[in-house]
């Protein structure tokens, strides 16, 4: 029974976890910008992190390696340095976004001022991430952040026209504004496909010594939990177009974002949606933060984990403390996180291959894999995605160059 | 002294100059705390094989003891030192 | 026991007797050459080794991680399995040394050791 109950509450902290600031930013511009017509591209993105996530994780349980360690063994050392230094500047982006993003949802909660919070924020994560375990903090984070339901509620409530919103759903391209469209498109993929979070949970696999058996709990994490996160972009989309399209909003600040919580739900809505924007973004760090340090421990042989004690893992310590205090000196040159947060996907996504081919390779791999190896779903599903991503890759530059990164 | 990263993907040539591809892994048997290098691994496919595109047994397997000489950029063997017939690309 | 030394030894992590993580193997050593039986005489482990492996970015990923070499006797190998497990404890042969310097830095942050 408790198995049960374990999983559920795993999936809870998911999905409160499953949100980060560049779903937020580009689902809710999304839907200020098309309305209900990229709702489809969620759920590719949605489908795609599972099968990513799930190729992971397999492997962590099956040959007890991590991402990193698989590629420079399998693929080389050369492409698995180019990996890990293009991973971790993309990583090192987006953690400076992720920690503006909590610096902002502190403002707006305390009025303080932005730079001091920007301090609070960074001395803030690294002091709970010191002295909380590790079960503690998926669950402070993962729950914090179901407030982000507040969002399917207003969604809800903003009574769309639902019929419009059901069209959303299906796959479509854009009758004007195409490539405007097409880079909204590539920004929520790229949103959903989030690799630090894919190396922070094979990571967490080994850490939590997973092994073949671990394969279903594996599968049904990767499913449910990323499944009904998407859930949550759903409904950060269906509020960006119920409120803003049409009427020129388009929500360049946290606080417009928030506001879209606030207008159905009035105040209690807005403060748990900035609560829940708080927790996700601050766990989103977290995860951000680890999955920097993992990546370069494990490239390097290093001793690494989170459930080991500081002293345990001084190298990889140390990796995660300087990555804070990198993101710290990044956001402190004033940067507007929104705008770092459209960098740091378009470029995540330009690097998603260099980690997403090699993965797919170990995976099909008979001598890491036996008889776990990808079958004819996990290989059709793969291939599909690798084409997407692909796609995605090499479009993604010409197309934020194209539209002014979203303007237009 | 030599490591291995400096003869991994050498081009492993005949006597006569035939090329039999690049050199990509070399087979070795382990014996007691000695690890004795008895072959090498060569295959005709370029970077695609690196990344294990076509699975490892498809390569052929030269045992060592028909390298000539090791020089410059390449690993010289005696001339039937493939038995069966090579596969192509 | 036959292995094939690229895909089984290389670029795996090397693990000491007490299952700590300390590097992975970088290059091997090997002496002997064409007309006798060569054999693997070393791990070299370090980015030290890294130019030697991808040139130009391995020589800068080399020098930012300081350039160390480790030289480990192939004798010290006590297993070949997903890992390269050795005979020794890491301190014993050099390896590990940098977790070993940062160590005591960390112990006087208070938790710690937790």
């Amino acid at each position: 029974m408790s198995k049960f109950l374990g999983l559920a509450l795993g999936i809870l902290a998911a999905i409160g976890g499953f949100v980060d600031i560049g779903d937020l930013v580009f689902n809710v511009s999304a839907g200020a910008t098309f309305g209900y017509q990229l709702l489809w591209v969620v759920v590719v993105g949605v489908v795609g992190i599972i099968v990513y996530s799930e190729m992971c994780g397999r492997v962590a349980a099956v040959s007890g390696k991590a991402v990193f360690d698989a590629i420079r063994e399998r693929v080389g050392f050369t492409p698995a340095l180019g990996a890990l230094l293009a991973s971790e500047v993309v990583n090192l982006m987006t953690l400076a976004a992720e920690v503006g993003g909590v610096a902002i949802s502190l403002q707006l909660l305390s009025g303080l001022p932005y730079r001091w919070l920007i301090l609070l924020a960074i001395v803030g994560l690294a002091v709970i991430v010191w002295v909380t375990s590790f079960e503690w903090l998926e669950r402070i984070f993962g729950y914090g952040g179901l407030c982000l339901l507040v969002f399917a509620v207003a969604a809800v409530k903003l009574d769309p026209a639902w019929g419009k919103v059901g069209k959303g759903f299906l796959p479509h391209l854009a009758q004007n504004n195409k490539l405007l469209y097409a880079y909204f498109a590539i920004g929520l993929l790229g949103a959903a496909l989030t690799p630090y979070e894919v190396y922070f949970y094979s990571s967490g696999g080994i850490e939590d010594e997973w092994s073949p058996k671990e394969l279903g709990l594996n599968r049904a994490n990767a499913i449910i939990g990323y499944g009904l996160g998407g859930f949550l972009s759903f409904a950060l989309m269906i509020t960006g177009g119920a409120l803003f399209l049409g009427h020129g909003i388009s929500p360049e600040h946290l606080g417009t974002i928030a506001l879209g919580a606030e207008n159905p739900l009035g105040k209690t809505g807005l403060l748990l949606a900035l609560v829940g924007i708080l927790f996700a973004v601050g766990g989103a760090s977290i995860d951000t933060v680890f999955s920097g340090a993992y990546n370069l421990a494990q490239f390097c042989g290093w001793e690494w984990g989170r459930y080991r004690h500081p002293r345990g893992a001084p190298r990889f310590t140390l990796t995660w403390l300087v990555l804070l205090v990198l993101a710290l000196a990044i956001v402190m040159t004033g940067v507007d996180p929104v705008i770092l947060t459209e960098y740091a996907v378009i470029f995540s996504v330009v690097a998603l291959p260099l980690t997403y081919i090699p993965i797919l390779l170990v995976a099909n791999d008979k001598t890491y894999m036996g008889r776990y190896r990808n079958g004819r779903l996990a290989n059709t599903l793969g291939l599909f995605y690798l084409v997407v991503i692909m796609v995605v890759a090499l479009s993604a530059v010409p197309l934020m160059v194209l539209t002014n990164v979203g303007q237009n | 002294m030599r490591t291995l990263s400096s003869l991994l993907r050498r081009k492993v040539v005949t006597e006569s100059g035939h090329s039999l591809g690049r050199c990509h892994d070399l087979r070795g048997e382990l014996i007691g705390s000695k690890l004795h290098i008895t072959g090498l691994c060569v295959g005709q496919g370029g970077w695609l094989e690196h990344l294990g595109i076509h699975s490892h047994d498809a390569h052929q397997t030269i045992p060592w003891s028909a390298v000539t000489r090791i020089e410059g950029k390449q690993i010289v063997v005696r001339n039937d030192a493939i038995n069966g017939p090579l596969r192509s690309w | 026991m036959e292995i094939d030394i690229a895909l089984q030894v290389l670029d795996h992590q090397l693990l000491d007797k007490n299952g700590r993580r300390c590097g992975n193997v970088d290059d091997l050593a090997i002496e002997g050459g064409p007309g006798e039986l060569p054999e693997v005489v070393a791990i070299l482990a370090g980015p030290g080794y890294w130019p030697q492996r991808a040139g130009l970015i391995g020589k800068l990923a080399g020098w930012i991680g300081g350039g160390r070499r480790v030289r480990v006797d192939w004798s010290e190998v006590a297993k070949i399995d997903a890992a390269v497990e050795l005979k020794r404890a890491a301190t014993e042969l050099g390896l590990g040394r940098g977790d070993d310097r940062l160590r005591p830095y960390l112990d006087k942050i208070p938790g710690a050791g937790r």
